[in-house]
């Protein structure tokens, strides 16, 4: 890996991750497009990198709300008992596609999420404490 | 705190979790941003509890999508750990300057310019 490829991904990451956390969306969004477009990278190998670069990111942050009492792990284990599966679905699928399609497809992804994000307004997450019991 | 919340059906939860799943594997991202919504919607959860489910359950969900991907040498590890180490500085910049969340200006910007990345992605 060359000095400029270096400098280009940490560059990357630091844009993803300060936009993810200013916007709320995750950085894999921001980083696959990225990966591709400024590193060259084959569309599968961005989101297979970007999905292991998201493990530690959602540990860290997750962590961080179990010590804040916001997380309820029954809930989270609810969720990802469909999501394994659903996971290696979508994986499986991912990689049996060809380049070009996955590109245009994950395109497609980006209208759609962008769309939403203009004819949505956003709301002020409510506190936690404020759900009625 | 997490004693008082509501209690939400599991099997809805875990349908959003599939659904959220196939999105992850699929296009490598996490897939909070189907799975906030939904439980919203239709779980009742809070906003802000929501996005902090989401974010645990997203740790198995993209270890899953990552082990097939690199089954099929389709993760780059170098990559990944200076990515890793750049999003974590990121993360610490962008949390400081947090009260700029939900400036309409910053959204509407990022959105535009997301499209720009899509047109690009189509055409080459």
């Amino acid at each position: 890996m060359s000095v400029a490829e270096i400098l280009a991904l940490l560059g990357i990451a630091l844009t993803a991750g300060v936009l993810a956390g200013l916007l709320g969306i995750g950085g894999g969004l921001l980083m696959v497009p990225a990966m591709v477009l400024i590193t060259g990278f084959d569309q599968h190998v961005a989101q297979g990198t970007s999905l292991l670069v998201t493990i530690p990111a959602a540990a860290f942050g997750s962590f961080t709300h179990y010590r804040h009492s916001r997380l309820a792990l029954r809930d989270a284990a609810g969720l990802a008992v469909g999501g394994v599966v659903g996971a290696l679905l979508g994986s499986l699928t991912a990689l049996s596609l060809d380049e070009d399609l996955l590109r245009r497809l994950f395109a497609v992804l980006l209208l759609a999420i962008a769309a939403r994000m203009l004819l949505t307004r956003p709301q002020a997450p409510a506190p936690v404490d404020a759900e009625p019991t | 705190m997490v004693s008082s919340f509501t209690r939400p059906n599991l099997l809805i939860l875990a349908a959003i979790g599939a659904a959220a799943g196939v999105l992850s594997g699929l296009f490598g991202v996490g897939g909070g941003i189907i799975m906030v919504p939904a439980m919203v919607l239709l779980a009742g959860l809070a906003p802000q509890r929501a996005a902090a489910t989401s974010l645990a359950s997203i740790v198995p969900i993209a270890a899953v999508g990552a082990f097939i991907f690199g089954r099929s040498d389709s993760v780059d590890l170098p990559a990944a750990g200076i990515l890793v180490v750049g999003s974590l500085i990121g993360v610490q910049i962008g949390a400081r300057l947090m009260p700029r969340v939900g400036d309409d200006r910053l959204r509407i910007g990022f959105a535009l310019f997301m499209i720009a990345i899509a047109l690009t992605m189509l055409v080459s």
